[in-house]
C-alpha cells in the first residue's frame, strides 16, 4: 500500500513535468530565426467560446475555420487556427494569459481577434510589444482605433475589419431622425462595454438633433424586463436595444405589444439573428448587408452551410471569414517579401495595411482607411423585419 | 485491504459507547482508511523547522524561471502565487476564524480598484508603490472590519449569505460607478485602464519585455507571499491565534470563558481582507487594468476549493491546495494537456484505490483490452466511426484505443454524458464484486465521454472537474489532504 | 395610476416565480438546515426540460395538443424531471454528509451547483432557448385577459400567478393535512426525536427534496413561458429565491410565499419608481438590512440556540 502512494506521487510528478515541458517550446526560435513559409503557420483566435457570449465565438470560429480550409491553399500557405477561449464572465485574465501563450509560441504569426473590446484593451499592449498583428472581427469600441477625450486604448498593431461604434451610433441615430421622424426615444444599456458605448453614442447624436431621450440601464444578468417595459412611455417612438442576446430583444418587443405600447424595437448588430429576433416592424442595424443577398458570396455561403449543417448564417460569422482572409493575405505578402522564409511576425504586421481584397465578403472591395486601422468608408446597414420574419434592407 | 495498523487513538471495540458522540466514534473508524497514510509521512517531515521548509519551498519556486523561459508558464506561476496568497487570506477567515465568508473576492477587488484609483489616470494620481500598497492594505483591513461589524450577530449560513450579498453589492457599485453623484469613480463597466505598474524611487517595474511577461513580477509576488506567510504564522502562534482556535472550536464556550468573541471575529475578517487587498494590488499592477467582471463568484469557489482541498486551518496545507488547483485549472484549458491529465488521474485514482496489487493490474489490463476490442469492432462497422481526429498528447495511443467518431451525432453527447454519471452513481451502490466487474466498461465510457464530449469544451469541463472535486472532497475527506482532524460538537 | 397597476402586476408575476423557488429552499432548510445552493440550477434544468417537451409536442407554432393541455403537460414534465433530479442529488451529494459539520453539505451544494450549470452548458451550449409563447395560438396568451382600468392583465400572467397559488395550496394541504406532511414537520423540529418515534428519516427527506425540486421545475416553466432561458440563469435565480425565503422567514411556507411577493414588489417598484440602474443595489441593501436586523424574517420563528 505504501508503494501505491509512492508510485502515485511519482506518476503525478512525472506527468506534471512532462506536461509543462510540452508547454514550453524552447526559446531558441526567437525573432531572429526564420520560419519557412512552407511549414504550417498558426493564427491564434481569441474569442469567447464558452460562457454567456459563447454562441458568438462559436459562430466566428466556424467561419474562420471555413476561410482557412478554403482559402489557405490559394495563398500557398498551410495555416491552422489555434483557438483561445476568453469567456466574458472572467474579466481580463484569460485574454492576458492567452496573449502570453501566443506571444511565446514562435509559430503563431498573427492573431484573429480578440473578439470582445475588453479583451482587446487588456492584451493589445502585449501584442504590440511583441509585434503581433491582431485583427478583430467584432470589437467595435471607438477608442480602440481612435482617440476619444485624449485616450486611445488601441495600439498600432490592432486592426478591425468592421466599423466601430462611432459609425454605428450616428448612423442608427440618423436613420431614426430622418427616416423614422422620432420625437422620443428610449435607450437601453446593459452595463457592459458594448451596449454602453453604443448607447452613449446614439444618445449623444439624438440629443444634438433635439430628440428627447430617456435612458434605462439594466444589469447584465437581467432576464425579466417587465418593469423596464412599463417604464417606456406610451408616446415613445423607438426603443433602442443594443443587446447581444437577440432573444431578449424579441421578448422585450413582445412585452411592448402586450402592454399596448406603440414603440418599435431597434437593435444593434448584436441582435442580428433572424432565428431569434423576428418581431415584424422592428429594426436592426448591421455592418454588412445580408451576405446571402450578395451574388458573389453564393458559393461561400453554400459551402459553409454544407460544412455546418443545421446552422444559420448570422452576422458575426462573415467578418471573421474576412478577417482570416486579410491575415492570410498579409502573411502571403510578408512571405513574398521575405523570399519564402518569414523572418519575424513583425513582417506580417507591416503588411496588413497593404492588403486590398476585391469581392470582399461583406460587399465591394476592402481597403484600409488611411487615418486609422479601420476599414475605409465602412457603413452600417439598417434592416426592417418583415411580416414573415425576414430582414429587408431599408437604410 | 492490506496492513491496517490501527492508530494510537483506537477504535472502540464495540462501536459507539454511552457518553460518546456518534460522529466522533465513526470518525475514528474512518481513520483506518488508506488515505491516512499521509499522517505518518507528515510526522516524518516535521524533523526540520518550519522556516527551513519555507526557504526550501521558496527556493524551488524561484527555480521556475530557470526551468522555462516561456512567458506563459511564468504568468501561470505568478497567478499561482497570487492564488496561494488569496488562499492564505481565506484560511484566516475560514480556517482560523471558522467564519464562512462568501464575499472574500470583494476584498480582492477592493484592493485592485484601490490601487487603480491611486495609480492611474482616473484621478491623475501616481503615487509610488511604497505609499500605495500600505494604504490599500490598511484600506482593505478597514473594509474587512466594516463588513465584520454587521456580521457579528450572524452565524453559519446567514453569515454566508450576507457576505455573498456584499460581493454582489460590490460588483453592482463598481459596475455602475461611472456616475456616482455625477463623478466617474470606478470607470463603470469599462473598468480602469492604463494603471501604472509598480514604481518606486523613480524606477518602474516593467510588466513585460517585448510582450513577454516580466519575470521580476514573479519574484515580487514571491516576496510578498513570503512576508504574508511569515506574518500570519506569527499571528497564529500568538495569543490571538489561540483565541481564534477556541472561537472556531466552540464559540459559546469561548464566550463563556471570557474571550472577546466579537473582536476576534472582526480581527479575522480584517486580516483576511488585508491579505486579499494586497494580492489585489499585485494583480492590478500587472494587468495594468481593472474590470468589474474580474472579481467573479467562480473565482471565490476556486479559492475555496484550494483551501478545502489542502485543509482549512493549516497554512502549508492551504498553499499545497493552491499549488495543485491553480496550475491544474490552467492546464485543463488546453485540450492537449487535458487528455494527459485525465489518464494520469485515472491511473492515480486506480492506484490509490487498489494499491499496487493484482486487482489493479487486472482492471488496467481489462480496460485496455476492452478498449482495443471496441475500437476494432467500431472500425469494422464503419471506418468513419473511428476516423475522428484527436489532437494533442497520447495521440497515437488514444486513436487506436478509443472510439473517436468523425461526426458525433447530436444525441450522443447528452446520452453518453448522462450515462457516465448514472454509471458512476450506481457504482457507489453495488457490492464490491459487481463494482470490480463494472469498472473496466465504466472507465472506457468515461474516457470516451472525456475525449469526445468534454475536451471540445474545455472551459465547461474545467468547472465540472472543480465541482466534482468539491463534492467528492466533502464526502470522502472533508478535512482536505493535510488538514487537521476536526470534530464539530453539534 | 396605470403605471402602478402595471408594476403591481409585474411584481406579482415575478413574485410568484420567486415564491415557488423560495418554497423549495424553505422546505429543504426546514428539514435539513441546509442551504441548497443547487436549487437555482435545478430550476434552470426545469426550464430546459420544459423546452424539450415543448419541442416534442410540436413546438410553439404547431402544437399537436390544445394550448392549455400543452402548458399543463410541460409543467408536469418539468416538475417530474426536476423532482427526480432533486432526489438523486440528495441521495448522492447530501445524504453521506448528513452528520458532518454544517459547512460540508454547504460546500457540496456549491459543488453540485457548479456541476449542474456547467454540465448543461457542455451539453446544450450557451444559446438562449425561447419558448416563443407569443406565437402560441397567435398570441392568445398575450392578448386575451381581463382589464383593470386601463391596464390589461394578459392570460399568461394570470396563469403564472394562478399556478403559484394553486401549488402553494396543494403544498400547504400536503404538509399540514397528511401523515407524510406531519412526518416532515416532525423531522424539521427535531430529527433525532422523529427518528426515535419511528419515522423513516431517509424517506421523509427524500420526499422533501422531491416536493421542493418539483416546485422549482414548475417555477422554471412559469418563468420560461415569458422569458428566454439560458444555462446561466441558475445562480441569480437561486440567489433571489433564497432571499425571498429569508425575508419571509426560512422554514415557514406562507413565509416563502410572502417573501416572494415582497421581493417581486421591491424589485418592480424600485425599477419603476427609483432608478433602473441602482435597483439591484437597493434590493440588496434591503435584504442585507433584513438579515441583520430581523434574521428570522417576517413569519419565521426566532432561532433559539440551546447551550
Amino acid at each position: 500500500m505504501k508503494k501505491g502512494i509512492g508510485l502515485a506521487l511519482a506518476m503525478i510528478v512525472t506527468a506534471t513535468v512532462a506536461a509543462t515541458a510540452q508547454a514550453n517550446p524552447t526559446a531558441a526560435s526567437s525573432a531572429s530565426a526564420g520560419t519557412s513559409c512552407k511549414k504550417t503557420l498558426k493564427i491564434g483566435f481569441v474569442t469567447p467560446l464558452t460562457g454567456g457570449a459563447g454562441f458568438l465565438g462559436q459562430e466566428q470560429m466556424s467561419w474562420a475555420q471555413y476561410a482557412v480550409k478554403t482559402l489557405a491553399h490559394s495563398y500557398g500557405l498551410h495555416v491552422v487556427i489555434v483557438p483561445g477561449d476568453t469567456p466574458v464572465e472572467q474579466g481580463a485574465a484569460p485574454a492576458q494569459a492567452l496573449a502570453q501563450k501566443f506571444v511565446g509560441d514562435p509559430s503563431v504569426v498573427a492573431i484573429l481577434g480578440p473578439s470582445t473590446s475588453g479583451a482587446v484593451a487588456a492584451s493589445t499592449q502585449t501584442y504590440f510589444a511583441a509585434g503581433m498583428a491582431h485583427l478583430s472581427p467584432s470589437a467595435t469600441r471607438t477608442d480602440l482605433t481612435k482617440t476619444v477625450s485624449g485616450v486611445k486604448e488601441g495600439t498600432p498593431a490592432f486592426f478591425r475589419d468592421v466599423p466601430g461604434d462611432y459609425i454605428q451610433g450616428p448612423s442608427d441615430a440618423n436613420f431614426m431622425i430622418h427616416n423614422l421622424h422620432v420625437k422620443k426615444v428610449v435607450i437601453m444599456d446593459f452595463q457592459e462595454p458594448y451596449s454602453l458605448g453604443l448607447a452613449d453614442s446614439v444618445q449623444a447624436t439624438l440629443n444634438k438633433a433635439g430628440v428627447s431621450t430617456i435612458r434605462l440601464s439594466a444589469p447584465n444578468t437581467t432576464t425579466d424586463y417587465s418593469a423596464y417595459v412599463t417604464k417606456v412611455p406610451s408616446d415613445a417612438d423607438v426603443v433602442f436595444f443594443p443587446t447581444q442576446k437577440p432573444a431578449d430583444a424579441q421578448t422585450f418587443g413582445e412585452q411592448l405589444i402586450e402592454q399596448g405600447k406603440k414603440a418599435k424595437m431597434f437593435g444593434g448588430d448584436g441582435s442580428n439573428d433572424p432565428t431569434q429576433f423576428k418581431l415584424p416592424g422592428s429594426y436592426v442595424s448591421n455592418f454588412a448587408p445580408d451576405i446571402t443577398g450578395i451574388a458573389a458570396d453564393a458559393s461561400i455561403v453554400s459551402g459553409w452551410k454544407k460544412a455546418n449543417p443545421g446552422k444559420s448564417v448570422g452576422s458575426f460569422g462573415p467578418p471573421s471569414y474576412g478577417a482570416a482572409q486579410i491575415l492570410m493575405n498579409a502573411i502571403q505578402l510578408a512571405c513574398k517579401a521575405d523570399h519564402g522564409v518569414l523572418k519575424s511576425r513583425r513582417d506580417v504586421l507591416r503588411k496588413v495595411k497593404q492588403v486590398v481584397i476585391k469581392n470582399w465578403i461583406l460587399g465591394g472591395t476592402f481597403r484600409w482607411s488611411t487615418k486609422s486601422n479601420d476599414p475605409l468608408n465602412a457603413k452600417f446597414y439598417i434592416f426592417q423585419i418583415q411580416q414573415d420574419g425576414s430582414y429587408k434592407l431599408v437604410g | 485491504m492490506t496492513d491496517s495498523t490501527p492508530h494510537s487513538s483506537d477504535i472502540p471495540a464495540e462501536g459507539p459507547a454511552v457518553g460518546q458522540d456518534e460522529w466522533v466514534a465513526r470518525h475514528a473508524e474512518r481513520r483506518v482508511l488508506r488515505w491516512d497514510r499521509l499522517a505518518p509521512l507528515e510526522q516524518r517531515l516535521r524533523v526540520a523547522p518550519w522556516w527551513a521548509w519555507l526557504a526550501l519551498f521558496l527556493g524551488a519556486m524561484c527555480l521556475l524561471p530557470a526551468i522555462t523561459s516561456s512567458g506563459y508558464a511564468r504568468l501561470v506561476g505568478f497567478d499561482t502565487v497570487l492564488y496561494m496568497m488569496l488562499a492564505l487570506g481565506l484560511n484566516v477567515v475560514v480556517g482560523w476564524g471558522g467564519l464562512l465568508d462568501l464575499g472574500y473576492v470583494a476584498f480582492y477587488g477592493l484592493g485592485a480598484y484601490g490601487y487603480a484609483l491611486l495609480d492611474s489616470n482616473q484621478f491623475h494620481l501616481h503615487y509610488a508603490a511604497y505609499f500605495t500598497i500600505p494604504v490599500v492594505v490598511v484600506g482593505g483591513a478597514i473594509a474587512g472590519f466594516l463588513l465584520g461589524l454587521p456580521s457579528r450577530r450572524l452565524h453559519g449560513d446567514y453569515l454566508a449569505i450576507v457576505t455573498l450579498f456584499f460581493l454582489q453589492l460590490f460588483q453592482t457599485i463598481v459596475t455602475n460607478g461611472d456616475s456616482i453623484f455625477g463623478h466617474n469613480v470606478t470607470g463603470g463597466a469599462f473598468g480602469i485602464f492604463n494603471v501604472d505598474p509598480l514604481h518606486a524611487f523613480g524606477h518602474t517595474l516593467a510588466t513585460q519585455h517585448g510582450g513577454v511577461f516580466a519575470v521580476s513580477y514573479y519574484f515580487v509576488a514571491l516576496a510578498f507571499f513570503a512576508v504574508v506567510f511569515v506574518a500570519l504564522r506569527f499571528v497564529n502562534h500568538s495569543r490571538t491565534g489561540r483565541a481564534w482556535r477556541s472561537l472556531r472550536e466552540d464559540p459559546l464556550a469561548a464566550e463563556a470563558m471570557g474571550m472577546p468573541v466579537n473582536t476576534l471575529k472582526l480581527m479575522s475578517f480584517s486580516f483576511g481582507a488585508a491579505v486579499a487587498a494586497l494580492t489585489g494590488t499585485l494583480f492590478a499592477s500587472l494587468s495594468q487594468s481593472v474590470l468589474p467582471l474580474s472579481f467573479y463568484f467562480v473565482l471565490l469557489i476556486t479559492i475555496y476549493t484550494m483551501v478545502i482541498l489542502g485543509g482549512a486551518g493549516r497554512q502549508h496545507a492551504v498553499v499545497l491546495g493552491a499549488l495543485v488547483i491553480g496550475p491544474l485549472l490552467e492546464l485543463l484549458r488546453d485540450p492537449n494537456k487535458s487528455r494527459i491529465i485525465f489518464y494520469v488521474a485515472l491511473a492515480v485514482g486506480l492506484l490509490l484505490a487498489f494499491g499496487v496489487s493484482r486487482t489493479f493490474g487486472v482492471i488496467a489490463a481489462a480496460t485496455t483490452a476492452l478498449g482495443f476490442v471496441c475500437h476494432t469492432i467500431a472500425a469494422s462497422v464503419h471506418h468513419s466511426w473511428v476516423a475522428g481526429s484527436s489532437p494533442g498528447g497520447l495521440q497515437h495511443f488514444v486513436s487506436s484505443w478509443l472510439v473517436i467518431p468523425k461526426h458525433l451525432a447530436g444525441w450522443i453527447p447528452p446520452v453518453t454524458y448522462i450515462g457516465v454519471i448514472c454509471v458512476a452513481l450506481v457504482l457507489t451502490l453495488v457490492p464490491r464484486r459487481v463494482r470490480l466487474v463494472l469498472l473496466p466498461p465504466s472507465l472506457y465510457l468515461a474516457a470516451f465521454v472525456w475525449d469526445n464530449v468534454m475536451l471540445p469544451q474545455s472551459d465547461a469541463a474545467r468547472y465540472i472537474v472543480l465541482g466534482l472535486i468539491l463534492i467528492a472532497l466533502m464526502i470522502v475527506r472533508p478535512n482536505g489532504l493535510l488538514g487537521e482532524r476536526r470534530v464539530e460538537i453539534i | 395610476m396605470a403605471t402602478f397597476t402595471q408594476l403591481t402586476i409585474d411584481a406579482l408575476t415575478l413574485g410568484s416565480v420567486y415564491a415557488l423557488i423560495a418554497l423549495g429552499y424553505t422546505l429543504v432548510y426546514g428539514v435539513l438546515k441546509l442551504l441548497n445552493f443547487a436549487h437555482g440550477d435545478v430550476f434552470m434544468v426545469g426550464t430546459f426540460i420544459g423546452y424539450g417537451v415543448l419541442q416534442l409536442l410540436g413546438g410553439p407554432s404547431n402544437p399537436s395538443v390544445p394550448i392549455w393541455l400543452l402548458i399543463t403537460l410541460i409543467t408536469l414534465a418539468a416538475m417530474a424531471g426536476c423532482a427526480v433530479l432533486g432526489v438523486v442529488i440528495e441521495r448522492f451529494a447530501y445524504r453521506p454528509l448528513r452528520d458532518a459539520p454544517r459547512i460540508a453539505p454547504l460546500i457540496s451544494a456549491l459543488g453540485v451547483s457548479f456541476f449542474l450549470a456547467n454540465s448543461m452548458q457542455l451539453l446544450f451550449s450557451a444559446t438562449p432557448r425561447n419558448y416563443n409563447t407569443f406565437a402560441l395560438g397567435n398570441g392568445e396568451l398575450y392578448f386575451k385577459g381581463f382589464d383593470i382600468g386601463q391596464v390589461r392583465v394578459p392570460l399568461l400572467r394570470i396563469i403564472t400567478i394562478g399556478a403559484a397559488i394553486l401549488l402553494m395550496i396543494v403544498l400547504w394541504v400536503l404538509v399540514n393535512k397528511t401523515r407524510t406532511g406531519k412526518a416532515m414537520r416532525a423531522t424539521s423540529y427535531d430529527r433525532e426525536a422523529a427518528a426515535m418515534m419511528g419515522i423513516d428519516i431517509d424517506r421523509v427527506i427524500m420526499f422533501t427534496f422531491l416536493l421542493g425540486s418539483g416546485l422549482a421545475g414548475a417555477a422554471g416553466v412559469m418563468f420560461a413561458l415569458r422569458v428566454p432561458t439560458t444555462v446561466a440563469i441558475g445562480f441569480v435565480a437561486g440567489l433571489k429565491g433564497f432571499t425571498a425565503a429569508v425575508i419571509g422567514g426560512i422554514g415557514s411556507i406562507p413565509g416563502a410565499m410572502a417573501g416572494g411577493i415582497i421581493l417581486g414588489c421591491a424589485e418592480s417598484y424600485t425599477q419603476g419608481y427609483v432608478s433602473t440602474k441602482w435597483s439591484d443595489l437597493v434590493v440588496f441593501s434591503i435584504l442585507v438590512a433584513f438579515m441583520i436586523f430581523r434574521p428570522q424574517g417576517l413569519l419565521g420563528r426566532a432561532d433559539i440556540r440551546k447551550v
